[in-house]
């Protein structure tokens, strides 16, 4: 049974699409576990795109090839599933008969759960369904301390105990305990002396109050390496973001400003959880930069929000200095601001070559494929793609042509909006889309980029 | 052979069987007639019309293959990633692009010739050989047609499924950077994404082994 095209649809947004495909098929009839679970997950997606009594009756048609699923086989997944649904479909007692059905499963076969933190969270699922808030809570609290780094599966579990609560209108304040520390987006300015122990303090200090768990940006000679240095102090995983190869980056970003930033750049690129070159093929340049910039936001927004937990920006710059043209301004997101005091203005990276950074669009509907349009804003590109198009595809780039855009086109299912992985990411950090979801990675002669599949916001 | 040091032979040889896909006395004759090379990022490996005699096997970084139109105008053909091969095969030719790293680029190369001739006499080989050329062309097609596979994440995902016994074990536990290398990633991505499944204990790694905890939960990130 290949369920992979009606999965890839149904990740891409394409709701209505993915069902089609999944009756298509002739699955519907099918009773097997694959196509049941499958049909579980079609449903509540189609559900949760409707309203009133269609949205009732969906959810509980999933919850019912969920049940059906669990009744060929016992398996804590499809069930606890089941009786989630009944809550949403207005199914009070089978609610509370699935959720017990749960617990006993769970409570008699130590294999139930894919993994030890899923066997616990979801007897927490099932104590929340039955009401035992507390008994969730310290079942929940269980489940993180099996696999406290499992952030991602935590935050499964949270969006769904969310949920869950909101639709009994209970309080959701205790689930911020387990929400992971935020992402930080860290930037400032390049003049600052090695030896300027007023800033570093300052840096360090409102590093170490915000407390993030992941950092993102790049390594020029200043504020970035300190702001690096200290999110290596307090325990984040530092990812680094470089417009361009680490030697050319060092060339023009680092090594003119002298005193000891090349040794500090070289520890901390060793010392790096992640290295993301955005451009490898080019050198650096002012778009390059801002590329880079956005890259490096978009995935501490990224990984904020598959973590459910906040993303924070930190701007390391002199009092005063207005931040116009920061992109982090127009999401509205928290910022934090550390006056630091500018001792040698940049005037060597007046060197650098501006470049072009571009953002082109590709739209399609019915009738067939228009050229790509450029833009050299990230405003203008969404202003072009119209609400409710039919099929559109987005890229951001400093080096590579329109066929890329073309391409990514070519590849998008109707109804859906993609993005190559650069474009995805600057949505994100403009707060322009709200969701992105990977669909794969598009080979072209120019090499590999990923695609997401995204959510724009109107 | 080379100088290498134990560590890095090994690896090389686990790399050698991971993308030929044969076993460790093949990986060895392979090996002896390999030289290892790197290039500093921006550096020209050939020029178009140079004597080809080698077959390269990316390691580390990557290759693009450039032309130049009679205007002077450049066309990049493809860019080829670790554990792709580029160059000669079976007989040594001409280039016919420009080859030039992008990243500090490490390859092993191997005369045409002598690459042929161990595919003559072992089969194990041949067959190796085969199919890393089945997957180059299927590469240079999936460039052309510009279609969306499977992430760097997804393929190696895919790869570890693919090793499991139905009990969801992988005995011995494979070496990351050459299962990486032949889904056609890197070292850096092969052990983040596994460091990830272990970290949710989606895999476990044990005294000498890996074994899927959830299978279901892995093939759902084959994307």
């Amino acid at each position: 049974m290949n369920t992979i095209p009606i999965l890839t649809l149904a990740r891409s947004g394409a709701t209505s699409r993915a069902w089609e495909a999944f009756l298509l098929a002739g699955l519907d009839g099918v009773a097997e576990v694959e196509a049941l679970t499958l049909k579980g997950r079609l449903l509540k997606d189609r559900a949760k795109q409707t309203a009133g009594v269609e949205r009732t009756a969906l959810f509980a048609q999933s919850g019912a090839a969920y049940r059906q699923a669990a009744a060929l086989q016992p398996d804590s997944y499809p069930l606890i599933n089941a009786a989630a649904m009944a809550l949403f479909a207005g199914e009070e007692a089978s609610v509370a008969s699935t959720a017990r059905d749960v617990l006993t499963l769970v409570d008699s076969d130590p294999a139930q759960g894919e993994t030890p933190y899923w066997r616990e969270a979801t007897r927490a699922e099932a104590l929340l369904l039955l009401g035992r808030a507390r008994d969730a809570q310290a079942s929940l609290a269980a489940a993180i301390r099996c696999a406290p780094h499992a952030w991602e599966d935590h935050a499964a579990t949270l969006r769904q105990f969310a949920a869950i609560l909101s639709e009994r209108g209970e309080d959701s304040a205790w689930l911020a305990q387990h929400r992971p520390a935020p992402s930080l987006h860290f930037s400032g300015i390049l003049g600052i002396d090695s030896c300027d122990t007023v800033a570093a303090d300052a840096i360090h200090v409102a590093i170490a109050g915000i407390a993030p768990g992941f950092g993102y940006g790049a390594l020029a000679a200043g504020a970035d390496i300190i702001a690096a240095e200290a999110m290596l102090a307090v325990g984040a995983e530092l990812h680094v973001v470089l417009p361009s190869n680490p030697a050319d980056f060092c060339r023009t970003s680092v090594a003119p400003y002298e005193q000891d930033w090349t040794a500090r750049f070289n520890a901390l690129c060793a010392m790096a959880h992640s290295l993301t070159i955005c451009n490898d093929g080019s050198e650096t340049s002012h778009s390059g930069i801002a590329l880079a910039d956005y890259q490096a936001m978009g995935m501490a927004v990224s990984k904020a929000t598959l973590l459910e937990s906040r993303a924070v920006a930190l701007r390391i710059e002199p009092e005063g200095r207005p931040a116009l043209g920061d992109p982090w301004l127009s999401a509205k997101r928290p910022l934090v601001h550390v006056a630091v005091t500018e001792r040698h203005p940049p005037v060597k990276t007046a060197d650098l070559a501006e470049g072009t950074l571009l953002f082109l669009v590709a739209l399609g509907d019915d009738t067939g494929v228009a050229d790509p349009l450029g833009f050299t804003t990230l405003n203008e590109a969404v202003a072009a793609i119209p609400l409710h198009s039919g099929q559109a595809a987005i890229d951001c780039t400093i080096a590579v042509g329109r066929d890329r855009v073309a391409a990514l086109l070519r590849n998008t299912p109707m109804g859906s909006v993609y993005a190559s992985g650069p474009a995805a990411l600057a949505l994100l950090a403009e707060g322009r889309c709200h969701r992105i979801e990977p669909m794969g990675e598009m080979e072209t002669a120019d090499g590999a980029t990923e695609v997401f599949a995204i959510w724009l916001d109107g | 052979m080379n100088g290498w040091g134990q560590a890095e032979k090994a690896e090389h040889l686990s790399t050698i069987a991971a993308c030929f896909d044969c076993g460790p006395e093949s990986a060895h004759l392979l090996l002896s007639a390999m030289a290892e090379k790197r290039f500093s990022t921006g550096a020209n490996i050939a020029l178009r019309g140079d004597p080809s005699a080698f077959l390269f096997l990316i390691l580390e970084g990557s290759v693009v293959a450039e032309i130049f139109g009679i205007e002077g105008q450049q066309a990049q053909l493809t860019r080829h990633r670790p554990g792709e091969i580029f160059g000669a095969y079976p007989e040594p030719a001409l280039h016919r692009a420009d080859f030039r790293a992008i990243g500090d680029t490490h390859v092993l190369s191997i005369p045409a010739q002598t690459l042929a001739a161990l595919a003559r006499a072992h089969g194990e080989i041949g067959s190796g050989i085969a199919g890393l050329l089945a997957r180059q062309l299927d590469l240079m097609l999936d460039r052309m047609a510009a279609r969306i596979g499977l992430s760097a994440n997804g393929r190696f995902h895919k790869a570890l499924l693919q090793l499991a016994d139905a009990k969801g074990d992988i005995r011995p536990a494979p070496v990351i950077s050459a299962l990486a290398l032949s889904v056609h990633t890197t070292r850096e991505t092969g052990s983040r994404a596994l460091a990830a499944l272990l970290r949710r204990g989606i895999v476990e790694r044990n005294e000498d082994s890996l074994r899927i905890v959830s299978r279901r939960m892995l093939e759902e990130m084959v994307i």
